[in-house]
C-alpha cells in the first residue's frame, strides 16, 4: 500500500513538474527563430577623439558641434608662460551635422585653421547584428576641404583647385561587448601641391580608434592615425607625426562633452592627417574640448498612438 | 461518457501561442510623456495549468525619437546584458478555454526587467472566442524595484513608475 501511495505521489510531483517546465520550454522553441536586432550604439558620438566614428546622426537629428584645440602644453610654446597652452588657439571649429535617414549624414563645419570649410557625406553600409550574421559595422565617409584664406605666398593655390582636398575612408567598427568598442578606419587624402614636393598628393592613412565604457555615460576613448611610412617618405625635410588623441566622453542625453589630450594641432581630417607637426614626447600634446548638442528638427510623421511621446 | 471525457481532456490539454504580441510602455510626467511599443511579443498559456509565460526582447522597443531608443537600450534598460524581458505566472482562477466567455483574472509569477525578478501579481483580461485567447493587460513597473537608475538630471522627464500594456492573440497550438 504504502508503495502505491509513493508510486502515485512521485507520478503527480513528476506531472506537475512537467507542467511547469512546459511554458518555459514552449516560450523557448517560439523564440528561436526571434528577430536578429542591430547592434547599436558602438560609439556615443558620431566622433571619437580626433576621428569619425562609425556612428551616423539619427533620422532629422541635427548635431551642433564646437571643437577647440588649444596650444602646446610643454616645450617651447608652452609652459606658464601660455598657462600650458590655454593661451593659444591652435584650432576652433563649429560644425553641423544632419542625419537625412538613420543611414545617411550630412555635414559642414568651419575651421580657424586655415579658414578651411568642410562639407562632408557620411553613409552606413553595414550594421552589426546580435545574431552575428553581420560581425561588423561599416560607413563610408567623404569630406571636401576648402581652404579660404589669401595665400601666404606668390606660389601658392597657383591654381585655384589647389585650395580644394578630398578625403575618402572607410570605417569599419565592433562593438566587442556593451563597454568596449574597437574600429580601424583605412582613408586616402587627395589634396593638391602640398608643402613638400616630395610628399605625395595621394596621402594613405590607416586609423585606429576604441571607446572603453567606465560607467554607463562615461567612456574613455582613443585614437591614432598612422600616416608616416605608408605613401609618405619618411626623410621628409619637415617632421610630420602620427595623429594620437585620448579623451574622457561624458553623455547626459542630448549632450555629449569630451575632454581630449591629443598632439594634433587642427581638427579636421583634411589638415590633420597631413598636417600634424606636434609630438607627444616634445611638448607637443594640447588640451581640447568637444561640445555637442543634439536637436529634434521635425517632429516625427508617426500615426500610432502607442508610440507617440510629447513634450511640454 | 468516456467519450465525453477524452474531448474534455484533449480540449483542456491545448497549449495557446502569440508571436506578435503588441507590448507598449508608457512615462508620464508634467514635463514629458514618453511612449514605446513593439509587436514581437511572445505568449504561451498552458491551458491545463493555467500557466502563462509573456517574454519581449526589449531591443524591439520602438520609440518616437532614435537618439531616445538608443538612450533606453544603453542607459537604462541595458539591452546588451539583458536582452529580455519577461514574465511568468499561474493565472489565480479557474478559466474555461474549450467554451467562449469573458473573464476578468488576476496572474500572479516573476517578473523579471533588467535582470532582476519581482514576485507580481497582475490584473487582466482573458476572453476566449472560436478557440481562440485574447488576453490583455496594464500594470505599472517602478523603476527602483528593477534596479533602473535615473539620473537627477532628467528625474523630470521620465517616470518612476512606467506603466506597462500587453495584448494580443493566441491561438491553439497544433
Amino acid at each position: 500500500m504504502n508503495k502505491i501511495k509513493y508510486l502515485l505521489i512521485s507520478f503527480s510531483l513528476f506531472t506537475l513538474h512537467a507542467q511547469a517546465q512546459e511554458a518555459d520550454s514552449l516560450l523557448k522553441a517560439l523564440d528561436s527563430g526571434a528577430v536578429a536586432t542591430t547592434v547599436d550604439a558602438a560609439f556615443k558620438s558620431t566622433h571619437v577623439v580626433l576621428s569619425h566614428s562609425s556612428e551616423t546622426q539619427k533620422k532629422h537629428d541635427l548635431d551642433l558641434r564646437i571643437r577647440h584645440h588649444f596650444g602646446d602644453i610643454g616645450g617651447r610654446f608652452g609652459s606658464a608662460h601660455t598657462l600650458y597652452g590655454l593661451d593659444v588657439a591652435s584650432d576652433l571649429f563649429i560644425g553641423l551635422d544632419y542625419g537625412v535617414s538613420d543611414r545617411f549624414t550630412v555635414a559642414v563645419g568651419r575651421s580657424k585653421q586655415d579658414e578651411l570649410y568642410n562639407f562632408s557625406g557620411k553613409y552606413r553600409l553595414l550594421r552589426q547584428k546580435t545574431n552575428e550574421s553581420m560581425p561588423i559595422n561599416m560607413t563610408l565617409f567623404a569630406q571636401m576641404g576648402w581652404v579660404a584664406r589669401e595665400p601666404l605666398s606668390d606660389s601658392e593655390f597657383a591654381k585655384y583647385s589647389d585650395r580644394f582636398s578630398y578625403f575618402f575612408q572607410s570605417i569599419i567598427s565592433r562593438k566587442l561587448s556593451s563597454r568596449l568598442s574597437l574600429q580601424v578606419m583605412p582613408a586616402l587624402l587627395i589634396r593638391r601641391a602640398p608643402e613638400d614636393t616630395r610628399d605625395p598628393e595621394n596621402l594613405f592613412s590607416v586609423g585606429f580608434a576604441g571607446r572603453m565604457k567606465i560607467t554607463k555615460r562615461l567612456s574613455f576613448i582613443a585614437d591614432y592615425t598612422v600616416v608616416n611610412g605608408l605613401s609618405r617618405p619618411k626623410d621628409l625635410t619637415q617632421a610630420y607625426y602620427n595623429p594620437f588623441g585620448v579623451g574622457l566622453e561624458i553623455e547626459t542625453g542630448g549632450h555629449i562633452f569630451s575632454l581630449n589630450f591629443m598632439n594634433s594641432e587642427y581638427i579636421v581630417e583634411n589638415n590633420f592627417i597631413p598636417n600634424t607637426k606636434k609630438s607627444w614626447s616634445k611638448g607637443g600634446v594640447r588640451f581640447g574640448f568637444t561640445i555637442s548638442r543634439n536637436f529634434t528638427l521635425f517632429k516625427s510623421k508617426n500615426e500610432d498612438p502607442d508610440k507617440k511621446s510629447k513634450i511640454y | 461518457m468516456v467519450a465525453f471525457l477524452l474531448l474534455n481532456f484533449s480540449a483542456n490539454a491545448q497549449n495557446f501561442l502569440s508571436k506578435n504580441l503588441r507590448i507598449g510602455l508608457f512615462s508620464s510626467t508634467p514635463l514629458e510623456d514618453i511612449r514605446a511599443v513593439s509587436d514581437n511579443g511572445s505568449a504561451v498559456l498552458v491551458a491545463k495549468s493555467r500557466e502563462i509565460a509573456v517574454q519581449l526582447n526589449v531591443k524591439t522597443l520602438e520609440f518616437d525619437r532614435k537618439l531616445m531608443q538608443e538612450h533606453f537600450n544603453e542607459n537604462y534598460i541595458e539591452s546588451d546584458k539583458y536582452p529580455y524581458a519577461k514574465f511568468k505566472g499561474v493565472i489565480d482562477q479557474p478559466v474555461d478555454f474549450s467554451k467562449d466567455g469573458d473573464y476578468a483574472v488576476t496572474v500572479t509569477g516573476v517578473l523579471s526587467v533588467h535582470g532582476v525578478d519581482k514576485k507580481r501579481t497582475i490584473p487582466g483580461k482573458v476572453t476566449i472566442s472560436n478557440g481562440v485567447v485574447q488576453i490583455s493587460t496594464e500594470f505599472k513597473v517602478a523603476c527602483v524595484d528593477h534596479d533602473i537608475k535615473i539620473p537627477k538630471l532628467v528625474f523630470t522627464k521620465i517616470a518612476e513608475f512606467i506603466t506597462i500594456k500587453a495584448e494580443g492573440k493566441l491561438n491553439p497550438l497544433k
